[in-house]
């Protein structure tokens, strides 16, 4: 908002809930390319009114079928089930009017009576869960609605039992998706501590007459390599709208953050202009003042900023200086 | 999170933006970068990512005085 402001814009306001909280309050997102969302989007978007990708291609009429049945709640697919048995049971039942349709039992006609409905009913039933015991069997025309019952429950059945599987789930791949953004976390914190010791390391040995100003060259252009990507990381990390870190975690990892640029600065300070210009260390050093502005936008909480901002100009005058 | 060095930001609120999401006078920012706008950002929405804010902001913002709304991860 801020920058915003200063390129001229007058009436720019924020929206503080975000992404996230866009999303929290099961409001609508939408994709670039119009996909259904990853896993990510709460149910409500898988339900009936999902939007689908434009049809540009013919599909073929099964996996409109296949999608049509997928896009269906569980209940709406039980319903749809029993509608089917019960609906193939009124037929069967009234088809008992003729003569030679209907169902025989025991080799008798199965009547339009009231013990005659239940009969079908439980026909029906025999039929679409494909179990055909066969003490009932049908006879003319209604054999041709068995078969299409049998096969049409089965179908129906099997998106039903793979509804509940899927739901299983995708619940797991969310889980999983969490573990491993917290685990990312924690690498990146275990990571950053690791380069904020190497580099106090360095700067540590700038007194030193006796160390070889190459090789503390070489040691700082991996330790600035590392820090990039690690800031990289972290970058990808907090611009993960679903999963917002914790405050702790994200205070602990830009505190470690301020400290690696301060080490950084003082790494860099000893070391003589002419050794300090390589390509390396200057293209390390360039993306991580891009990538520690960007951290430290307006998608930080300001509380932690300002300490880091500090460092931030520290280290992007150093950056200028050297390139 | 609101700490004194950023209450001179007006804020709009969520019901402002589903108020008002089909209104061509409210412009949406969406300053997360260009993979998340892919993945998802609230409808209408433009993307500009803080980079990019700098060198493409008049590009994409024509109008100065136009009513916009910025919004990005959560984390404020």
């Amino acid at each position: 908002v801020g920058l915003l402001r200063d390129l001229g814009y007058t009436h720019v306001r924020h929206y503080r809930g975000g992404l996230a909280g866009w999303r929290d309050a099961g409001n609508r997102v939408e994709s670039r390319d119009g996909a259904p969302e990853p896993i990510v989007e709460p149910t409500p978007a898988l339900g009936p009114h999902a939007r689908r990708p434009p049809a540009a291609v013919r599909r073929p009429w099964g996996a409109v079928l296949l999608d049509l049945i997928e896009r269906q709640s569980p209940a709406r697919l039980f319903a749809l089930w029993l509608s089917v048995i019960l609906l193939s049971a009124g037929v069967y039942w009234l088809a008992g009017l003729s003569e030679h349709h209907g169902l025989r039992a025991d080799g008798r006609r199965v009547e339009t009576s009231l013990a005659g409905f239940a009969t079908a009913v439980y026909f029906s039933f025999v039929t679409a869960t494909s179990i055909g015991y066969g003490d009932v069997v049908p006879v003319g025309g209604v054999r041709a609605l068995a078969i299409a019952e049998a096969v049409s429950g089965l179908l129906v059945f099997g998106a039903l039992v793979a509804k509940f599987v899927s739901r299983r789930q995708d619940e797991l791949v969310r889980e999983i998706h969490r573990v491993t953004f917290e685990e990312r976390l924690d690498r990146v914190q275990t990571n950053l501590h690791l380069v904020l010791s190497e580099l106090q390391a360095i700067a540590a040995m700038c007194g030193d007459e006796s160390v070889h100003l190459e090789r503390v060259r070489a040691r700082l252009e991996s330790a600035a390599l590392v820090f990039a990507s690690e800031l990289r990381a972290i970058h990808g990390l907090l611009y993960r709208p679903q999963w917002a870190a914790e405050e702790t975690v994200l205070g602990a990892i830009l505190a470690s953050l301020a400290g690696s640029f301060g080490a950084l600065a003082d790494a860099l300070a000893c070391l003589p202009p002419s050794l300090a210009r390589t390509p390396t260390l200057d293209g390390a050093l360039r993306s991580s003042a891009r990538l520690a502005r960007e951290i430290c936008g307006e998608c930080v909480p300001r509380a932690y900023a300002p300490a880091l901002t500090v460092w931030m100009d520290r280290i992007s005058e150093m950056a200028s200086r050297i390139g | 999170m609101t700490s004194a060095t950023n209450s001179s930001i007006a804020e709009i609120s969520r019901e402002e933006i589903t108020k008002r999401l089909d209104d061509p006078t409210l412009v949406i920012v969406d300053v997360l970068p260009a993979e998340s706008y892919a993945a998802a950002h609230i409808p209408g929405a433009r993307s500009l990512p803080l980079a990019e804010i700098e060198p493409h902001a008049r590009e994409l913002l024509s109008d100065r005085d136009a009513d916009i709304a910025v919004y990005c991860a959560k984390f404020t």
